[in-house]
């Protein structure tokens, strides 16, 4: 009984989670396209429906009725494979991310937490290793399709993503350290209070502002977007790995760029901007309604980095391959690394 | 590198000056385009369109049949067929007429080449078809566009060459070639 219950009142999050999601993809490739026209003095999509605005309904039955085809000489089994494994891990990050306030309510005899799928004492590890798997979704999509131009893509993004992988995994040791946990609800619980207790400010601590500039330029660059967009470089390699998918399976890698550029922006909230809480006590109503004014400000939040995206993508230009290289080994991995030392010297004196 | 280049380095100064030019684009958000299908811009009156045969204010062909835009044309686009009119043997006129449109550049030679500016360039731009067929346009055809982009029809003779009887004074103006 108990466990129908669990599963249940799982499956229902998890539906509401996967809506929620998928209905900011629609919105961003909207949102994305006006955001880039408006910084350059264009219109964006106007066409289908008032302002444009049902254009994501057009694309996606477009891409719903295009033909999928199986280049010939590819790899069926991986090819099929591939925007799988990378759609996959871009969603699943959502199970650990805390929406709003960590309460536990008791249904049926079943203890349940509203605002966050599963509370696993790793969180932080899982997403990340669930986004290196991701990366085997962009390596075997580009090596499957039995095209050079695919090929190079995929190569390109498993360097971009090896270097770049690690340092978001290191820029992120410091939040670890000052909040002793990995788990994603306890780094929330501990930022609470107004915004000079966020790890971006870290009152009375090391501030982790460097380490949020590392962590935002690697992400960017894990989510392959502009300026680290090579493994699709339009310009240079058609689309890079998924040049030869259509229809669907195009539609999946699509939609895998974007989930990841949702997670990486709802971890960046967590860990660096107090997840739910607002930048102050009063903004945050009271106690019965925190659930609203924490997914509130949690949604704010993540668009404003999703905002940020847009706004790097309409501004800077694509770097080079050996600049990219150069950039994430000579440059952030040493601030990163730093970032380490010092925040474990000072939690150390003043823990 | 000096001190103050090393501080531009470090707080990414030009990146965040290039985000501060895309963020005042966006908050002073005034749209260049046009929306194509419903707005169209004003052309300017020298803009060089669709070509047309022209006739005189009394509903004749101004076209003689010399066959001088046909030389002209750097494409081949024009044919033409001469002859004499019926009965009047000091007379011709052109029996065909034909444009192969899907070869021209709109380079407008033909219309300095003729001597009685029988050719014209009207501002219609909108001419895509499926069939490309439809593009080789007859000499009725070729006649209709005159008509309905020139319903008027008087000379202005400001605008007319002092020369035209002499055929090629047209081309003084563009690149001869060496004797
Ligand atoms: S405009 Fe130029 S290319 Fe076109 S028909 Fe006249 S001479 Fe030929
Ligand atoms: S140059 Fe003028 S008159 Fe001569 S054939 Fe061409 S259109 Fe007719």
């Amino acid at each position: 009984m108990d466990t129908g219950i669990r599963l249940a009142l799982t499956l229902g999050q998890i539906g509401a989670v996967m809506v929620a999601v998928l209905l900011t993809v629609a919105l961003l490739t909207l949102l994305e396209r006006k955001v880039l026209g408006w910084m350059q003095d264009r219109m964006g999509p106007m066409e289908v429906g008032p302002y444009g605005i049902l254009q994501p309904v057009a694309d996606g039955l477009k891409l719903f009725f295009k033909e999928d085809i199986i280049p010939a000489g590819a790899n069926k089994f991986m090819f099929s494979l591939a925007p799988v494994l990378s759609l996959v891990p871009a969603l699943i990050g959502f199970a650990v991310i805390p929406f709003g306030p960590d309460w536990t309510v008791d249904v049926g005899g079943v203890n349940f937490k509203p605002f966050v799928i599963t509370d696993i004492n790793i969180g932080i590890l899982y997403i990340l290793a669930f986004a290196s798997i991701g990366a085997y979704g962009i390596i075997l999509g580009g090596w499957s399709s039995n095209s050079k131009y695919s090929l190079l893509g995929g190569l390109r993004s498993a360097a971009q993503l090896i270097s770049y992988e690690l340092n978001v995994g290191l820029s992120i040791v410091g939040v670890l350290l000052l909040s002793s946990s990995l788990s994603l609800v306890t780094i929330t619980n501990a930022q609470g209070g107004g915004f000079w207790n966020w790890y971006f400010f870290a009152w009375g601590s090391f501030p982790q502002a460097i380490a949020f500039v590392v962590f935002i330029i690697s992400s960017v660059a894990e989510t392959n977007r502009t300026p680290f967009d090579l493994p699709e470089a339009e310009s240079e390699l058609v689309a890079g790995f998924f040049t030869e998918y259509s229809g669907m399976r195009f539609a999946f890698f699509f939609l895998a760029e974007y989930g990841n550029m949702i997670l990486v922006s709802c971890v960046a909230t967590v860990l660096f901007f107090g997840g739910w809480h607002a930048p102050f006590e009063f903004l945050q109503g009271p106690e019965s309604l925190h659930w609203l004014t924490g997914m509130f400000w949690f949604t704010f939040k993540v668009y404003g980095f999703l905002f940020l995206f847009f706004w790097l993508r309409a501004t800077l230009p694509r770097l080079r391959y050996d600049q990219l290289m150069r950039f994430g080994w000579k440059v952030l991995l040493p601030i990163a690394l730093g970032n380490i030392v010092v925040t474990a010297i000072v939690e150390y004196i003043f823990p | 590198m000096n001190l103050k280049e090393w501080i531009k380095t470090l707080t990414f100064y030009e990146i965040l000056l290039g985000m501060k030019a895309t963020m005042s684009h966006l908050l002073h958000y005034k749209p260049i385009t046009l929306q194509y299908p419903h707005e169209k811009r004003a052309l300017p009156s020298n803009y060089r369109g669709m070509l047309a045969l022209l006739r005189y204010d009394d509903g004749t062909e101004k076209c003689v049949g010399c066959d001088l835009c046909e030389a002209a044309c750097p494409s081949r686009v024009i044919r033409v067929v001469s002859s004499e009119v019926p009965g009047e043997p000091t007379k011709r006129y052109s029996k065909e007429y034909y444009m192969d449109m899907t070869r021209c550049l709109f380079c407008g030679l033909c219309v300095k080449a003729c001597p009685v500016d029988a050719l014209g360039m009207t501002q219609e731009y909108e001419w895509a078809v499926y069939d490309k067929r439809q593009l080789h346009l007859n000499k009725q055809q070729l006649l209709a566009i005159g008509d309905r982009n020139f319903p008027v029809r008087e000379k202005r003779l400001e605008f007319q060459h002092p020369n035209v009887a002499y055929f090629n004074v047209g081309f003084k103006d563009i690149p001869q070639k060496e004797a």
